[in-house]
């Protein structure tokens, strides 16, 4: 099934290689690319929205997990007893 | 009178839903699919062909209903309620039972009913439709723990009517008029009688918004729901509710910081959660903070971005819950530490899942960069840093989740030989028109706009904003991929504020134990000496009739009493389903006799 075959084409090294080639242009580009809609100090910055997205990512799974296992997160039948 | 019901240019859109609804038990088969697809698709035609101005003005006692004030704002969230309607019935139209059908009818009637509510006790009746038909949902998954929590989802939505009807009634008394009209809600207390009147109002809407700390039945009641059940309920209570919202409290500048709080609280809880479908009704809590926090900031823009966003919402989220729920009925499994690997038996499934989850993420050419993008800007615009940043935080969390987590451990990660096909056409068909708006609205969203309550003056596809939109995406995949392990799905459920109304029902319960024996021994004894005697005393005499008096040469009478007998019976089933299918009768029975008497 040709459908199947792309899938399964997405799941290479190759893909991968080029992910991490797209990622590397995307902040390259930024340095250059014309800027007019500034709503602040972070919109001036190359490769600010980069960083953001990545430590966004981050925190909002370290930070997540940790509210998790401070308590609120239970066995399913915690509430039947 | 019922010539304007039936006016040829205005056909109120929950009419057909209604008194439609009534009829479906009346068909079979192919005629019955046939005949609801035929009345949703006429609710979107009579949306399409209606022109504004205020239609179906009826006297009741010495108040003023009106069903159909129809302008920009109304007809723009018919339009998409109608439309949704008729992918809703696509992907449901092949289940058996008949009930889900009428609850659904009812549901969507319910919506637009409020939609189109010129008058607070209107719209009001309409709310109060809403809960107890979407309930029904709930319920007919039939399992303990669906029936459970229907009983919750109820008690938050009649808690949150009642406070919406304190309101009204508060509004009323102030101000002489009952007509909905725009009160908004400004600091945190109430300060005087009309600001109080302003609160209720916005709490009872918010209740349905699903705003912490009220929220909390969203995600109980949504995955305890039957799979088509819960593609209804994704689209319409909450996005009713953000239509009142802007409708009464645009500006409220409360709903802003609720909204970014929102935004983010249902990202945290997603992390959490190992139930698919739960999973994405937090994200119906994360996405909503949006349109709220948009709402409570008020401007043309943010309200554009709001409603834009509302519409896009629904298409996409119903989507993902079709997706998801494909998967359910597929499998019967939602869990996610229990899926994985369904690439291989379910990929078309996964495309169209993944296009609700590039929209979702506002992924650029997808429906969501043409209206989230809108309420954001709005914000920093306004220059509310603050919320801006927060804003495009949450943005994030919803690409990890729902872009990414959902797919991944859905139709990748752990291949667990689980035995799957593609879901029946009509889902698969259902998929594809939510997949084609999605796509279609990302690319063409001229049309969309120019549906917006005010004249847009934005333009989405800058390459700055697309950059940036990229740059976050795109990083945030990269963060993923990295933490992939810590991510790693565990068993459990995640309390949330219904934590107290939960557990503190059991220590009412137990602090109440003492009226327990009163109910029992006191009230008990009154029913049994007032209704159960008389009853079994009267059965005694047909008794005696029936042996004594006419034996043998009348036995039908026999059979006649005890038919009377046993429907008594039924008439106290003492279930509360019951009960509550009596009020949604006794509601449509009302509707129709206010329609319909001069």
């Amino acid at each position: 099934m040709k459908l199947l075959d792309i899938i399964e084409l997405l799941k290479t090294k190759a893909v991968k290689k080029i992910a991490y080639g797209a990622l590397i242009i995307l902040i390259v580009v930024d340095f250059i690319i014309p800027r007019h809609e500034i709503h602040f100090f972070g919109d001036k910055v190359p490769g600010f929205w980069s960083l953001f997205g990545f430590i966004a990512c981050v925190l909002i799974i370290i930070v997540s997990k940790w509210v998790g296992h401070m308590g609120l997160m239970q066995d399913e039948n915690y509430y039947d007893e | 009178m019922m010539s304007e019901i039936f006016n040829i240019q205005f056909l109120h859109p929950s009419v057909l839903y209604i008194l439609g609804g009534l009829l479906i038990p009346l068909f079979k088969g192919k005629v019955k699919q046939g005949y609801m697809l035929a009345v949703s698709l006429l609710a979107f035609f009579a949306v399409v062909v209606m022109p504004y101005g205020t239609y179906g003005v009826y006297e009741f006692l010495n108040w003023k209903l009106t069903f159909g004030e129809v302008d920009k704002l109304s007809k723009v969230f018919a339009y998409i309620f109608t439309i949704m309607g008729v992918i809703g019935v696509i992907y449901s139209i092949h289940v058996k039972n008949d009930g889900e059908h009428f609850a659904a009818f009812y549901y969507v009637g319910g919506s637009l009913g409020v939609t189109f509510a010129g008058d607070f006790l209107t719209l009001f009746l309409f709310w109060e439709m809403m809960a107890f038909s979407s309930v029904f949902l709930v319920w007919f998954r039939k399992s303990p723990a669906s029936i459970n929590s229907g009983f919750r989802y109820l008690l938050w939505h009649v808690a949150g009517g009642l406070i919406l009807l304190a309101g009204i009634i508060i509004q009323y008394s102030a101000s002489g008029d009952l007509s909905v009209q725009y009160v908004p809600f400004h600091g945190w207390w109430p300060t005087d009688l009309q600001s109080l009147a302003s609160f209720l109002i916005v709490i009872g809407f918010i209740v349905n918004a699903a705003v912490p700390p009220f929220g909390a039945w969203l995600p109980d009641a949504y995955p305890a729901a039957t799979v088509t059940g819960a593609v209804f309920m994704s689209a319409f209570t909450t996005k009713t509710a953000v239509y009142t919202l802007i409708r009464v409290c645009a500006g409220s500048e409360m709903l802003i910081v609720l909204g970014v709080v929102m935004a983010i609280y249902g990202v945290v809880y997603a992390v959490l959660e190992n139930d698919a479908r739960r999973l994405l009704a937090y994200h119906i809590i994360s996405q909503v903070g949006y349109m709220v926090a948009g709402v409570g900031l008020g401007t043309p823009l943010a309200i554009n971005g709001v409603v834009a966003h509302a519409f896009c919402h629904i298409l996409y989220k119903s989507l993902l819950f079709m997706g998801t729920g494909s998967v359910l009925h597929v499998t019967g499994i939602s869990k996610l530490t229990e899926l994985g690997g369904l690439y291989k038996t379910m990929p078309r499934t996964m495309i169209y899942t993944v296009i609700g989850g590039l929209s979702i993420s506002a992924f650029p050419l997808f429906s969501g960069f043409v209206s989230k993008s809108m309420t954001v800007t709005a914000f920093g615009e306004a220059h509310l840093t603050w919320a801006f940043m927060a804003l495009m935080l949450a943005s994030a969390g919803t690409f990890l989740h729902t872009g990414l987590k959902v797919p991944y451990f859905i139709w990748f990660g752990k291949d667990r030989g689980i035995k799957a096909q593609e879901p029946p056409f009509n889902m698969e068909l259902a998929m594809i028109i939510g997949s084609l708006f999605c796509v279609g609205l990302g690319i063409f969203y001229k049309p969309l706009y120019a549906l917006l309550p005010h004249t847009v003056h934005f333009e989405p596809y800058t390459a700055y904003h697309i950059w940036e939109s990229l740059q976050v995406l795109l990083f945030t995949q990269l963060g993923f991929f990295l933490l992939l392990k810590k991510l790693w799905c565990e068993d459990t459920i995640s309390l949330d504020t219904d934590w107290f109304p939960r557990k503190g029902a059991k220590v009412l319960m137990w602090l109440t134990k003492p009226l327990d024996r009163i109910e029992y021994n006191f009230i008990g004894e009154i029913y049994e000496f007032i209704i159960q005697k008389p009853i079994m005393g009267a059965a005694k005499i047909f008794k005696v009739i029936d042996t004594v008096v006419v034996d043998g040469s009348l036995n039908g009478l026999g059979k006649l009493t005890l038919a009377c007998s046993r429907k008594m019976k039924n008439a106290q089933s003492g279930q509360i389903q019951h009960y509550a299918m009596v009020m949604v009768a006794g509601f449509i029975a009302l509707i129709i006799i206010v329609m319909v008497l001069p």
